[in-house]
């Protein structure tokens, strides 16, 4: 290995592109189905509803105190257990690596998005929801109309930078034998002996994506503090 | 309006009748037995020294404030516990708070349009309708597509007083509607404030504005401690008020 060949790239790019949309589509789901439960659990913990906000806040605990891999492990091996066992004959019930890495994903963020927008519940001004009650709003309408919509506009930067480093999270989908962008470049960098070539490259896509989401967010900050109205 | 409304039995009777009415904070005494009649179209001003109960009173009249004792009347609808109750007098009763408390996520138009629709459940352009004329009316319609930060204090008041008669109350609360205002936007909002009173409106107001008592007021109501110490017509209570502690609040507020 002399001198860079950055040809090998150019081959090899079909390949990569599909490990990043595996990356990329991974994101997306698991953003979706994060941030849809992480606001239920959220606003579980919000309205202080006994029982399940204890669960939940336990969930949350756990989630957050240990590795995303060993998630990752876990529902691999745990899920189709649990599964053969409901289904009554006992023998295991794959689910397959693409379904396994897009459930722990998304149960895993959501443990972090809950926490984010249960700061944020916090954080709106109480005659807000006084507000609310003048004008005999209901509940579902405060928070759908009113609450919610504040709580995303403040944390979305927080938000962002979370889903970022969901992005990069992605690349641990190897131990399930599934091929990201990390993945792709690994396994051709392996094949071809252009290591130093192929993980440049997906250094490279890392990096322009997660700094033009950064910039992203910046924009976000700024547009919320002229005319996003805080006081 | 969806339609008009059948003769209304209790038409005769007050807007609003409080009875007994006590409320606690914990050990401390918010309320202790406060009785107070509003009359259909009665103008009553609440005054009196910070910690007296006045808010408290106000916020108790739409349930923002649950009351541990007594009885509250608001047209004919005895406030209780249930959820059905305490709606249908939130939807009579109309809302001004000292901060404001417009949505800042929504533009103005907005701010007025949402309970209508969701609450009265209005189409949207009846919506729109009604509240570009009650934005009209408060005279700030040329701003509806401004968001409230791009607002000043006064103007900011004046869409939460429109955002609230969108919902067409019957009564409206201020909740000391000036006091987080510049000196110089003080007027405007007492401005409308008058032409509220004039165009027949009950008013329930929390302010130590006295120019604004004497000129609309039908009723000075005086609390201290908790209580009613003293009421009476604007004029003979800024005179020669009755009691020592009104005058010596009346004293205060001069200088």
């Amino acid at each position: 290995m002399n001198s860079l060949d950055f040809s090998i790239v150019a081959q090899a790019w079909p390949y990569l592109w599909s490990g990043l949309l595996l990356s990329l589509s991974l994101t997306v789901a698991a953003f979706l189905i994060g941030m849809l439960l992480g606001t239920l659990f959220a606003l579980v913990q919000h309205f202080e509803l006994r029982i399940l906000s204890q669960v939940v806040r336990s969930y949350v605990a756990l989630m957050r105190s240990i590795p995303l891999i060993l998630v990752l492990f876990w529902f691999f091996f745990l899920v189709p257990i649990v599964l053969g066992h409901l289904s009554g004959n006992g023998r295991p019930i794959p689910t397959g690596a693409t379904y396994t890495a897009l459930i722990t994903f998304g149960l895993f963020e959501a443990a972090y998005y809950s926490e984010i927008i249960r700061v944020g519940l916090r954080a709106v001004n109480k005659g807000q929801f006084e507000a609310c009650q003048a004008l005999a709003l209901s509940t579902f309408d405060t928070y759908h109309h009113v609450v919610l919509p504040q709580v995303f506009r403040v944390a979305s930067p927080i938000i962002l930078s979370q889903t970022i480093i969901l992005f990069q999270d992605t690349s641990l989908v190897y131990v399930l034998s599934l091929t990201d962008l990390l993945g792709a470049a690994s396994k051709l960098a392996q094949l071809n002996g252009r290591l130093v070539e192929m993980y440049l490259a997906a250094a490279a896509v890392y990096l322009i994506l997660s700094s033009v989401a950064s910039q992203f967010v910046a924009s976000l900050r700024k547009r919320y503090a002229v005319a996003g109205t805080y006081r | 309006m969806q339609q008009e409304r059948a003769v209304n039995p209790y038409d005769r009777f007050p807007m609003v009748i409080v009875e007994h009415l006590i409320k606690r904070f914990g050990s401390f005494n918010a309320l202790s037995d406060v009785n107070l009649t509003v009359a259909r179209g009665e103008k009553i001003v609440l005054c009196g020294p910070s910690g007296s109960g006045k808010s408290t009173l106000i916020r108790c009249i739409n349930h923002i404030e649950k009351h541990d004792y007594g009885r509250i009347v608001v047209d004919g609808v005895e406030l209780t516990d249930r959820i059905r109750d305490i709606n249908s007098v939130r939807c009579e009763v109309g809302m001004v708070f000292q901060s404001f408390n417009l949505f800042p996520h929504l533009s103005v138009v907005e701010n007025c349009m949402l309970a209508p629709l969701k609450v009265r459940g209005l189409p949207q352009s009846e919506a729109l309708d009604r509240a570009m004329a009650l934005l009209r009316k408060v005279r700030i319609h040329d701003q509806a597509k401004k968001y409230p930060a791009q607002l000043s204090g006064g103007q900011q008041q004046r869409v939460a007083i429109a955002r609230a008669l969108c919902m067409q109350p019957k009564i409206m609360l201020f909740d000391e509607p000036t006091s987080a205002l510049d000196p110089e936007m003080v007027k405007e909002v007492l401005e409308t404030m008058v032409e509220l009173a004039n165009d027949g409106m009950t008013m329930v107001c929390v302010t130590h504005e006295m120019g604004f008592a004497r000129e609309v007021a039908d009723r000075v109501v005086f609390m201290d401690c908790g209580s009613i110490v003293e009421e009476g017509d604007p004029s003979t209570f800024f005179r020669a008020p009755n009691t020592e502690r009104a005058r010596v609040f009346l004293n205060q507020i001069v200088h």
